[in-house]
């Protein structure tokens, strides 16, 4: 006997898929800055003078070698944001990041790449803007491991005034 | 910055890990509950092609019509291929090693892959007869059968 249903079945499916890949030179020594001294490291472009980061062996944009390499400051400007009103999965952990939250892309001082990651600020589109300055904050250098979870968030600087409002 | 510092070579270690839910649609819902509170195992016939599907489907796949005619396939079924799994993988819903198969079940027109177990893989051949055995605690999963053994 079948039985008929208006039962709506949905199945729990996880994909966990744990890897590993090897850096390369030019990560290798970007990722080992990172996590051993607290540093961005990125490479500068000899033809069209972009600072790439991450840092990587040829220029996405002219394809020619880079080789010079260029330390970048620990501040830095936003040139993007959105306020997350979803819990966004981290894909590394297979969890929710807590909505609401601020997450940006921040030139590094003397990069050309951004780096998104976190802003720990209060996610209100009248408290955050374009060009809103803000500085790494790292982990612990004993839980560093190596990748961008080493950095928590964007701290932004103190005594900022949202410009082209006078109230 | 040294320039002539030197680095060992950095293995990244990454993970991506997704949380979703599937929703198994009109017919599907139908096969799970029938699996999940009858042990029954349902198929589809499309009356045009003389054909049951296993899983069951709601269009047919040779001639695009809709199935509304859900029949009752197994539960006893035959090997159609097999191999043992002797390499863990993550993705993998057991620990190696273990056999996979493909299973016909008795009066559907293709099998779907599962577990062969309570077996040396030495013993299995194409053609062999197996039934399922079903899970004590059932979920409305297709691991409701835990596995297929021989008769």
């Amino acid at each position: 006997m079948i039985k008929t249903t208006e039962e709506q079945i949905s199945i729990p499916m996880v994909v966990n898929v744990p890897y590993e890949f090897a850096a390369g030179e030019y990560l290798t020594r970007g990722l080992s800055e990172l996590r051993d001294n607290g540093k961005f490291y990125a490479v500068k472009c000899p033809k069209c003078q972009r600072v790439q980061l991450p840092p990587r062996i040829v220029c996405a944009v002219c394809h020619v070698k880079n080789d010079a390499w260029v330390e970048l400051g620990q501040e830095g400007t936003l040139v993007g944001f959105t306020i997350m009103f979803i819990p966004m999965t981290d894909p590394t952990t297979g969890k929710p990041h807590e909505p609401p939250f601020a997450y940006g892309s921040v030139r590094l001082d003397g990069a050309t790449s951004v780096l998104d990651h976190f802003l720990h600020v209060e996610p209100d589109m009248e408290k955050i803007w374009v060009g809103m300055r803000f500085k790494l904050v790292l982990r612990p250098k004993a839980e560093r491991i190596g990748d961008l979870s080493d950095v928590m968030y964007f701290e932004p600087l103190p005594g900022q005034k949202r410009p082209g409002r006078t109230n | 910055m040294d320039e002539t510092k030197t680095y060992p070579p950095f293995l990244v270690n990454q993970r991506i890990k997704a949380n979703s839910l599937y929703y198994a649609g009109k017919m599907g819902s139908i096969f799970y509950v029938n699996l999940r509170d009858n042990e029954t195992i349902v198929g589809v016939h499309c009356p045009k092609c003389n054909k049951n599907f296993w899983p069951p489907r709601l269009s047919c796949t040779k001639c695009f019509s809709e199935l509304t005619e859900t029949v009752e396939i197994g539960p006893y079924g035959t090997v159609e291929t097999f191999t043992q799994v002797n390499y863990a993988e993550p993705v993998h819903p057991r620990k190696a090693p273990f056999v996979y198969g493909v299973i016909k079940l008795d009066g559907a027109d293709g099998g779907i892959t599962h577990f062969i177990d309570e077996v040396d893989i030495g013993e299995i051949a194409i053609g062999m007869r197996v039934k399922p055995v079903f899970a004590k605690d059932k979920k409305g999963i297709i691991l409701d059968i835990k596995y297929f053994k021989p008769i």
